[in-house]
């Protein structure tokens, strides 16, 4: 059975593209617009996520507070979360990691990256 | 006392209400003043912002077009192939048809790639959509002050006036720094830091 990602992010063009290369290349994706939606759609969720992919500025509930609140969740305390996001100041990648992500891209990127960062947990 | 004090008191009076007055209108100006430099701040900062959308739309597409042109000249290389091996199988010339089956191939690779370097460059759809939202932020924003100074110089108490323009506004989240170019998107700089703090 195909490893399942979920991606999240409020911009559809980024989530199609983010969808369509993860497809190529053997996964199987859920998606979310946005924080608040990624906690409902996985608390529902009956397989397992085996890697997170976020992005950080968005609606109702940004990136940050997404993995804050799935790493105080013992199911996802270690599941691989990338932030992909078009800050690219060192702030922000600290920030990020110290809530608990595992890795950042940054906007624009190639997807031949995205599949080698993903590869990197998931191989 | 002389007959004309109560009209001296009467003038001294009315002196100092418009003294008043002015200084109240001195002042008036004075708060004015910020949000008039706020906005004159501002509209640089949008302008900036539509001349880089304008920039890296052109840029992305050109990226595009150039693509989608190597592409049709694959596909078109292509069918020259096919058209060739429907000959070879005809003749019987299988060492031909092999060797251009692996010619077609590669094409059809090169082409895949290509498709995949549009999906790249299409990313600015995103990127320019953040960079407008900003822009667009900060047109509101400066309508927002214009707003207040007009509500001010009306008379109109503060609030009435927020109240009008917070009806229009839109709620918008967007990256200020979201950029096509100019970003360090060198991976492994960025593993680096999450090694070093890991």
């Amino acid at each position: 059975m195909a490893l399942k990602i979920m991606v999240i992010d409020d911009s559809p063009t980024v989530v199609k593209f983010v969808s369509f290369s993860l497809k190529k290349n053997g996964y199987d994706v859920i998606t979310a617009c946005d924080g608040m939606d990624a906690i409902e759609k996985i608390s529902n969720l009956s397989d397992e996520v085996s890697l997170i992919i976020t992005d950080l500025n968005m609606p109702n509930l940004d990136g940050y507070g997404l993995i804050e609140v799935l790493r105080q969740n013992q199911e996802h305390a270690d599941t691989p979360i990338i932030i992909l996001s078009s800050e690219d100041g060192d702030d922000d990648r600290e920030r990020g990691m110290e809530v608990g992500a595992s890795s950042y891209l940054v906007k624009p990127f190639k997807a031949s990256v995205l599949i080698t960062e993903v590869s990197k947990y998931l191989n | 006392m002389s007959e004309n004090q109560p009209l001296q008191f009467k003038i001294q009076e009315e002196i100092t209400e418009l003294a008043a007055s002015v200084n109240e209108i001195v002042s008036r100006f004075r708060e004015l003043q910020n949000p008039l430099r706020e906005s004159s701040e501002k509209v640089p900062i949008a302008t900036e912002q539509l001349d880089k959308i304008s920039e890296q739309t052109e840029a992305a597409t050109h990226q595009m077009l150039d693509r989608v042109e190597k592409i049709v000249q694959q596909v078109e290389d292509s069918k020259k192939g096919l058209d060739e091996i429907k000959v070879y199988t005809k003749d019987g010339r299988t060492g031909d048809i092999s060797a251009l089956a692996d010619v077609l191939i590669e094409k059809a690779s090169v082409t895949c790639n290509d498709a995949y370097i549009i999906m790249d460059a299409l990313q600015f759809q995103d990127i320019t959509s953040q960079q407008m939202n900003h822009a667009a932020s900060l047109l509101e924003d400066i309508e927002f002050r214009l707003q207040s100074i007009m509500g001010a110089l009306k008379g109109q108490p503060d609030d009435e006036a927020d109240g009008d323009n917070q009806q229009n506004k839109r709620d918008r989240v967007y990256d200020p720094h979201a950029d096509l170019f100019d970003k360090r998107t060198d991976q492994s700089a960025i593993d680096d830091i999450f090694a070093r703090k890991g």
